[in-house]
């Protein structure tokens, strides 16, 4: 009984020490004037009408769309398919797949910018200062991201006893990796893909270091307001936490139903 | 010729000999079934002449074509059913089922009809819609059945296809798979660790034990005249006896019996049946249970335990624990083993 009361109060506190700061950086966006008094002494939205029509704003989401997009994108085409061929022809080479996912957390990011900037920034391949160097180290930065979170997708089926069973129907290697196997583990590259958004989302240290101001993401963007207008930037972080939470409640929505799914199923095989 | 030939096949893992020297052959339609102990190399047989496994030496040929690992199956139309069915979970039934028919880019109504009708022929009307998390194990095995039979195969490789599936429907599913084999008169390989199900599905059975075929013949064949004593021990319930306990053959060679081929009867009658040929034996009855149809004894003499199985009549005789009874065994169903 005093147990219980003691967890709850620990949580409480856990709660509010995380909450605090959200509602406080909710409230400064929509404040007025806060200085001396508890709470704000007027309310206005004009800091998101003038950050939503800056087009600043817009270039700087625009590019972090893209860069995210394409890399995530990039990953699916590349990850998916190799992590196939890995589980059906190639046992071997999961371990090395196992180990290159756990190698970007290995490496801070400043350490992988230096590295890059020395690689990249004279031929042949001189492409520092382009977004091409951020798809390229973000392709690494989501690696382990996107691995663990398909790799539980591929548990959930007998990948070669399918494949094997489309090949005597008569089914190619290509057909069935797209009819059979993709279709199956769509859920997980899914997720992977949220999780992936979001950890580029928010990704600073590589695109400041890496392109800077030619190629100034939404994170970059941030960084400058915070120097000019503190309202203004906490309307940003508060718009950027709104697209976060969205995409968490996807992400949860879709573990609980194959939760749900996998219950299901087993009560029928019963 | 016949329309599977499986010539020397050898296969081993890891250097390890997992096949030796498989030699079969099939005629068309025939129902043969691989049995042996798990491990002794069934799947990966299958396997090979599914073309899913490379053999080390040695051909496969089906209906005069030669089976090669890695080449497109469309040409080779063998279908299998996987132990685990491997169903495609997202697709339906029905979709499972047209999977092959549509590979194979037959018009849709003809897609429908022939997966109806294999449908029906199988049961499972009604089930097109659900998925296969969706159906019972019986259902789905039904399902993974029908998609291998509805592109009308040359060969069908089953593997344990009733492992997983309780006893009673596994009683029926030995009937209906035979039944539509039959029916439809595909040539089958079957796979099983059962002899009972060998012994009730096939039309010859191969016994396999570590990687070597021990004996191939009709169920009959391997039931009355083993070839060896692994087959002997293997199938059914035989009494091993000492030539010199029932005065056959020379020193040193062992008689096989089967239980059901030996008469119990009290000692009081025991001298006035039989005849010259019948061997008669003294023991006691050690112990006493019944299997169901029938019932079984074991009766000790001179320090061995002989087994006895006769039908569970009502009006069979009764005999007490510890008393001594006569044992009443005909010449002609005593097996010599070769080495
Ligand atoms: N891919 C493989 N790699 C290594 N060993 C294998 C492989 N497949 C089967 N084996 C071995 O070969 C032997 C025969 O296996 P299998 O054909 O599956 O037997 P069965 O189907 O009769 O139970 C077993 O000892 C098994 O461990
Ligand atoms: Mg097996």
């Amino acid at each position: 009984m005093k147990r219980g009361i003691i967890s709850k109060i620990v949580l409480g506190l856990i709660f509010a020490y995380l909450f605090f700061p959200i509602v406080a950086t909710l409230l400064f966006s929509v404040a007025t004037r806060w200085s001396t008094t508890i709470l704000p002494e007027g309310y206005t939205l004009s800091y998101y009408k003038l950050l939503f029509s800056s087009p600043e704003f817009g270039h700087a989401l625009l590019r972090t769309i893209n860069v995210s997009f394409a890399t995530v994108i990039l990953s699916i085409l590349i990850i998916i398919p190799s992590m196939y061929l890995a589980i059906v022809y190639y046992p071997r080479l999961e371990k090395l797949f196992e180990i290159l996912s756990i190698l970007p957390f290995a490496m801070p990011g400043v350490i992988l910018a230096i590295g890059l900037i020395q690689m990249y920034s004279r031929g042949p391949l001189q492409i520092t200062n382009t977004p091409w160097i951020l798809i390229g180290s973000y392709f690494v930065l989501i690696l382990p991201f996107m691995y663990q979170a398909t790799k539980n997708s591929f548990r959930t089926i007998n990948v070669k006893a399918l494949t094997e069973a489309a090949m005597m129907l008569g089914c190619g290697k290509l057909e069935t990796f797209i009819k059979i196997i993709f279709p199956n583990v769509l859920r997980g590259v899914i997720s992977a893909a949220l999780i992936s958004v979001s950890v580029l989302f928010g990704e600073f240290v590589l695109a400041n270091l890496l392109v800077g101001d030619n190629y100034e993401t939404i994170q970059i963007y941030l960084y400058k307001m915070q120097k000019v207008d503190g309202h203004l930037a906490n309307a940003l972080v508060a718009s950027y936490f709104m697209v976060i939470l969205l995409m968490s409640l996807i992400l949860i929505w879709l573990a609980f139903r194959r939760e749900t799914e996998v219950r299901g199923q087993k009560t029928e095989a019963r | 010729m016949s329309y599977v030939q499986v010539v020397n096949i050898d296969k081993s893992f890891q250097g390890r000999q997992v096949l030796k020297g498989i030699e079969l052959e099939i005629e068309k339609g025939e129902f043969v079934t691989l049995l042996g102990p798990s491990g002794c190399g069934k799947t990966t047989l299958l396997r090979i002449v599914a073309g899913l496994e490379r053999g080390d030496g040695g051909k496969v040929i089906v209906n005069g074509r030669e089976i090669i690992e890695g080449q497109n199956k469309k040409e080779q139309n063998i279908g299998m059913v996987f132990q685990s069915y491997a169903l495609f979970p997202n697709m339906t039934a029905f979709e499972n089922i047209a999977f092959g028919l549509k590979i194979k880019k037959i018009p849709t109504q003809d897609i429908r009809k022939q997966v109806e009708e294999i449908m029906d022929i199988l049961s499972i009307s009604g089930k097109e819609n659900n998925y296969p998390h969706q159906m019972s194990g019986g259902q789905q095995q039904r399902v993974a059945l029908a998609r291998a039979l509805v592109v009308k195969p040359d060969l069908l490789l089953l593997d344990e296809p009733l492992s997983a599936v309780d006893a009673k429907v596994r009683e029926s599913a030995r009937i209906l798979i035979r039944d539509v084999q039959k029916k439809m008169g595909i040539t089958t390989i079957f796979v099983t660790h059962d002899q009972l199900e060998a012994l009730v599905m096939s039309d010859r059975i191969v016994v396999i034990n570590a990687g070597e075929v021990m004996q191939y013949g009709t169920p009959e064949e391997i039931y009355r005249r083993p070839a060896n004593k692994f087959v002997a021990q293997f199938i059914g319930t035989y009494n091993f006896l000492p030539s010199s306990l029932v005065g056959i053959g020379d020193k040193e060679t062992e008689i096989c019996i089967r239980p059901e081929h030996i008469l119990l009867v009290s000692k009081d009658q025991f001298p006035q049946i039989g005849n010259a040929e019948g061997i008669k034996l003294y023991g006691t009855l050690e112990n006493f249970y019944i299997l169901g149809n029938t019932a079984r004894a074991e009766v000790l003499v001179q320090g061995r335990t002989i087994i006895v199985d006769h039908l569970n009549r009502f009006e069979g005789p009764k005999f007490a624990l510890k008393e001594e009874v006569g044992l009443l065994i005909d010449k002609k169903v005593c097996t010599i083993l070769g080495r």
